[in-house]
């Protein structure tokens, strides 16, 4: 009897792109598929906060999350234009090709927090990873208790997600809060950091069989936290997704290691008690 | 394990055999003056094979992982691109294996087909690898100075992982078999059967060399301990770091060294080629991101980093296997003198200021 052939983890499969959107600056959302329809089918299952490495022609292999939510039916990421292999994404046109493999990685535990409020705070960019949550609590809407979502973004301009986000303000059942740090455009909502949205009269965060999602910039995530944890959250029910230089995703090129852990496959996932466990920066 | 005797005259005549049997034989030379090195042996230089040599700088480590290995070819034609994996399946044998360097394939083992993934491409190195370990026993050509073997517990003589072993007992050699494939090659009429008195030569070596080593870090164990519990001292790293020239020797000499870069080059008008590159946490693009944010900026950051992951029990415990296995090249090729028995010496003498901190905080 032989031994199954072992699968190789790191041969991506072809894509397609389909259509582009534009985000913000530099930020653009990408629509594929891929060519083969089993290939699809097998991805589509994928978790949320889970991520994909990508191959650009010529260029070479990045990490990026997966925003869309598996409920959704449809696979696309949203990429800041920041080095050569990102570049070269935005290059691209409908109906050219490139490569995926994944989706790797812990994703978020969604049945572990059936139950519970959800309490969403994304700074930026950070709205990206947690897209896909919030899509997906969204869609399984009886299974969680309340849901309150906090944006906030520089300027009115770098809010994400627009379309999502007025969705969001009009769902029943859901509270979307937004604030800028500068307002432009004619911005008439909230003037503040995203914790500043916690404190303002009508919101109530509930602390109480509560997970809160943090994802954002360095400084912003730092602030939240604090926050988070004066308003008597425990460390455990704080959860966010971590960024890395990853080659692999697959655990063996070592670059993403920190601490004891290896984040291409113990996470990008981890609570904040596990963040501060680590023992190096994040 | 099955052992059998031979003559000292025959013990090349493995490498014939197995080179019968088609394996590629890789074995150690000397080259010029000190320098060693693992080349395929050839009907021509079969008979300069060396059974005692200090072990090559360049760890056999690259017949499984090799320092620049193709992954997969992409080529675009049409608006179509082809994705084609780059597999090598060699049939080979290393003559002459270090006991060190068979414990650093025994980790690579662990790390890279163990866990969540199963690397395919070392996989296919590994698949017909045989290894033929020849136990240190010349206290003047095997060991140099910082062999630190005994302490890491791979050697002089390895207890396993090798599918035959010999040891050098005068005019004679013992050989023991470790797995089935190891064994079968008895069958040859060079190998008979050994008697109590082989035995007892073997240990009365064995028990003579581990005395000769001139690098005892015995302090191994408790540095684990201190590793681990994070007991050492920001500025018993920083001490350890600002002698790190970044050069990252230490990882390309190392057997149990894992990491890997991925790049990509042009092989022709509308085809690329992937490649994996070995490469080292001591360097400062090692955890850049796109964008420029380095979360491991400082360099004791970075030298931290290669002893935490070397010698934290956590990883100990999750590859069942040390990520040191004592060979002593970090330290010999170290311009900063911060080769691992050197890291284990400077923490020890650390660990004075380390309890007076902790009396101080209790
Ligand atoms: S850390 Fe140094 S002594 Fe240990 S296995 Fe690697 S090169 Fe050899
Ligand atoms: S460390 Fe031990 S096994 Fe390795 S070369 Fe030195 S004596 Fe031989
Ligand atoms: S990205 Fe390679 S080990 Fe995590």
């Amino acid at each position: 009897m032989s031994a199954p052939a072992t699968e190789n983890v790191y041969l991506p499969k072809t894509a397609v792109l389909e259509r582009v959107v534009s985000e913000i600056a530099e930020v653009k959302t990408f629509y594929w598929h891929f060519e083969d329809s089993a290939e699809q089918e097998a991805f589509r299952q994928f978790r949320p906060g889970q991520f994909a490495q990508v191959s650009l022609f010529g260029v070479g292999e990045f990490p990026t999350s997966l925003p869309p939510s598996p409920t959704e039916g449809e696979t696309f990421f949203t990429v800041r234009q920041v080095g050569s292999c990102t570049s070269a994404l935005h290059r691209l046109q409908p109906g050219d090709k490139f490569a995926v493999r994944g989706p790797y990685g812990n994703g978020f535990p969604m049945e572990d927090y059936y139950g519970k409020n959800l309490v969403f705070v994304a700074g930026g960019i950070g709205l990206i990873p947690l897209r896909s949550c919030i899509v997906y609590a969204l869609k399984n809407r009886n299974k969680y208790k309340s849901i309150q979502i906090f944006h906030g973004a520089k300027t009115p301009k770098e809010l994400m997600y627009v379309p999502n986000l007025h969705e969001w303000e009009q769902t029943p059942g859901v509270e979307c809060y937004l604030t800028v740090d500068r307002a432009t455009d004619g911005w008439n909502g909230n003037v503040g950091v995203v914790g500043s949205l916690f404190k303002k009269p009508g919101v109530q965060v509930p602390v109480e069989n509560t997970t809160a999602f943090v994802c954002g910039p360095p400084v912003m995530f730092r602030f939240v936290i604090k926050d988070l944890l004066e308003m008597g959250f425990s460390e455990k029910n704080i959860v966010s997704t971590l960024e890395r230089y990853m080659k692999c995703g697959v655990g063996k090129c070592g670059h993403c290691c920190i601490g004891v852990a290896y984040v291409c496959v113990d996470g990008p996932v981890f609570t904040y008690e596990q963040i501060k466990k680590l023992g190096e920066d994040i | 394990m099955k052992a059998r005797i031979l003559d000292r005259a025959d013990v090349l005549k493995i490498v014939d055999l197995l080179r019968q049997q088609g394996y590629e034989v890789v074995a150690p030379f000397y080259g010029r003056g000190r320098d060693t090195f693992f080349d395929t042996v050839t009907d021509q230089n079969r008979d300069r094979i060396q059974i005692h040599l200090p072990n090559p700088y360049y760890p056999p480590k690259r017949f499984v992982f090799p320092h620049i290995e193709r992954l997969m070819k992409f080529e675009r034609s049409d608006g179509q691109i082809h994705i084609e994996p780059v597999y090598e399946q060699p049939k080979r044998a290393i003559f002459g294996i270090r006991s060190c360097d068979l414990a650093g394939i025994y980790h690579l083992d662990r790390f890279y087909l163990g866990r969540e993934f199963r690397d395919v491409y070392y996989e296919n190195h590994r698949k017909n690898l045989f290894l033929v370990n020849v136990v240190c026993s010349d206290v003047d050509r095997d060991i140099n100075d910082e062999c630190f073997c005994v302490c890491t517990d791979t050697g002089p003589a390895a207890r396993d992982h090798f599918d035959l072993q010999l040891m050098d007992l005068g005019s004679e050699f013992m050989a023991v078999a470790g797995t089935p494939a190891g064994e079968a090659l008895f069958a040859d009429p060079i190998f008979r059967k050994g008697e109590a008195a082989h035995i007892e030569k073997r240990h009365a070596i064995l028990d003579e060399l581990r005395k000769r080593f001139k690098t005892t870090t015995s302090w191994f164990s408790a540095t684990v301990r201190y590793v681990t519990q994070g007991d050492i001292l920001e500025k018993t790293w920083e001490e350890i770091g600002n002698r790190c020239l970044e050069c990252g020797g230490c990882t390309y000499v190392c057997p149990a060294c894992t990491c890997f870069t991925v790049s990509d080059r042009p092989i022709g008008p509308n085809e690329f080629e992937r490649v994996r590159v070995w490469d080292a946490c001591a360097l400062s693009g090692f955890t850049r991101m796109a964008g420029g944010h380095n979360p491991r900026k400082a360099v004791h950051d970075r030298r931290n980093r290669r002893f935490f992951r070397k010698l934290a029990h956590f990883f100990i415990q999750r590859e069942l296997a040390m990520a040191c296995v004592g060979c002593g090249r970090c330290a010999a090729v170290c311009h900063g003198d911060i080769g691992m028995p050197s890291v284990v010496e400077m923490i020890r003498r650390a660990t004075g200021e380390v309890d007076k901190h902790e009396r101080a905080s209790h």
